[in-house]
């Protein structure tokens, strides 16, 4: 019995991965990337305490409190479901989206094609379980296959070659001790300087990052979405969070707000590396 | 270079920590700790309360809108397809 639920749960990812890519797209995630997530309790950092906690919580937050059987639901009554449930959160697929797509246009087809697939594959979705994680998971792919293949870029392709120049001006900022009063010059940019520090910074930092910090999810549920292991994720929210932080004190200082006299003298050449 | 190790032995550390504080990805008796540590320690405290800030920062300019027709057409989307029969 608990082999057939593993083996079910093992097959998730693959079956969602292969629904996304339905259109005949080429796998950008090379196949043995793929079942990653299958050990992810195994890879989890996280205290197991905690662990059961989160999924405890996962748990309380779907059960819709009627038992829902899945197999005899007729079409309508799945629409019905799926328009009850799913379509909540449009506005935030649509946020992300915008994380991804870079334009507005692109941002609603990305959205359109992920709600599009979501519902062709709702039977697959398994009541109970993040809703909303599942989603975000879909719209991932989506993106991920209709978009990245055609910048022709592999997925990974910044992780490893981020420019050494760049975490080193984290560093400095970082071991300078930054001032209360920097943190309210940060506080004065307005959006439009945090979404461009965001879109600055490489896309799986980035996402991460927006993953965690707008949406809340936790580490493991960002592994799912992502596809990527536990330590991955902590490690493009270290460095996309310090990457973030480092970006925002230069649009501070550009904008001559007070703290720019802290940060320049954190980093002095640091503008001369920026050219 | 950080003069407190309260939270680790390197700035690294130290961040790392805090974003954890901050994920909610600590047991409790980490976190009562960090809080205790945090209180009593303005070096430390001001790293945390920065990525307090950016957090905030980040939610509010991220937090858009889809356009009123985008609902519309996935909705018509929805209704014009037939749903894959488990």
């Amino acid at each position: 019995m608990i082999l057939v639920e593993d083996a079910q749960r093992a097959a998730e990812p693959v079956e969602l991965w292969s629904m996304a890519m339905q259109d005949g797209a080429v796998p950008a995630i090379p196949a043995a990337r793929r079942n990653v997530t299958v050990d992810l309790k195994a890879m989890s950092t996280m205290d197991p305490a905690v662990a059961a906690m989160h999924e405890a919580a996962a748990q309380e937050t779907i059960v819709d409190g009627q038992a829902l059987d899945v197999a005899t639901e007729t079409p309508e009554e799945r629409r019905v479901r799926f328009e009850r449930d799913a379509m909540q959160y449009v506005d935030q697929l649509y946020s992300a989206a915008m994380r991804m797509a870079r334009n507005p246009a692109d941002a609603e087809d990305l959205v359109q094609e992920a709600y599009t697939k979501a519902f062709s594959a709702f039977h697959q979705y398994k009541p109970g379980t993040n809703l909303k994680a599942w989603l975000y998971r879909i719209l991932t792919n989506t993106y991920i296959n209709l978009y990245r293949k055609r910048q022709r870029e592999p997925l990974q392709s910044n992780s490893d070659t981020i420019e050494d120049w760049q975490l080193a001006r984290a560093e400095s900022h970082t071991s300078s001790g930054l001032r209360s009063a920097e943190a309210e010059a940060l506080d004065h940019l307005p959006d439009s300087d945090v979404k461009r520090a965001l879109q600055a910074i490489p896309e799986e930092f980035r996402l991460a990052v927006y993953f965690a910090d707008v949406e809340g999810f936790a580490y493991k549920e960002i592994s799912d979405i992502m596809n990527t292991p536990i330590g991955t994720v902590m490690s493009r929210l270290h460095r996309g969070r310090k990457m973030l932080r480092d970006m925002l004190a230069d649009y501070a200082a550009e904008r001559g707000f007070k703290a720019a006299d802290a940060t320049a003298a954190a980093g002095s050449n640091k503008q001369e590396n920026r050219k | 270079m950080s003069d407190c190790q309260g939270l680790g032995d390197c700035d690294d550390a130290r961040m790392q920590r805090i974003y954890e504080y901050l994920d909610g990805a600590l047991t409790h008796e980490d976190i009562s700790e960090i809080k205790d540590h945090l209180d009593g320690c303005p070096e430390c405290f001001e790293q945390y309360d920065l990525e307090c800030v950016i957090r905030v920062m980040v939610k509010r300019s991220c937090t858009e809108a889809a356009p009123e027709n985008l609902k519309n057409s996935i909705l018509d989307r929805i209704h014009s397809s037939n749903p894959v029969e488990a």
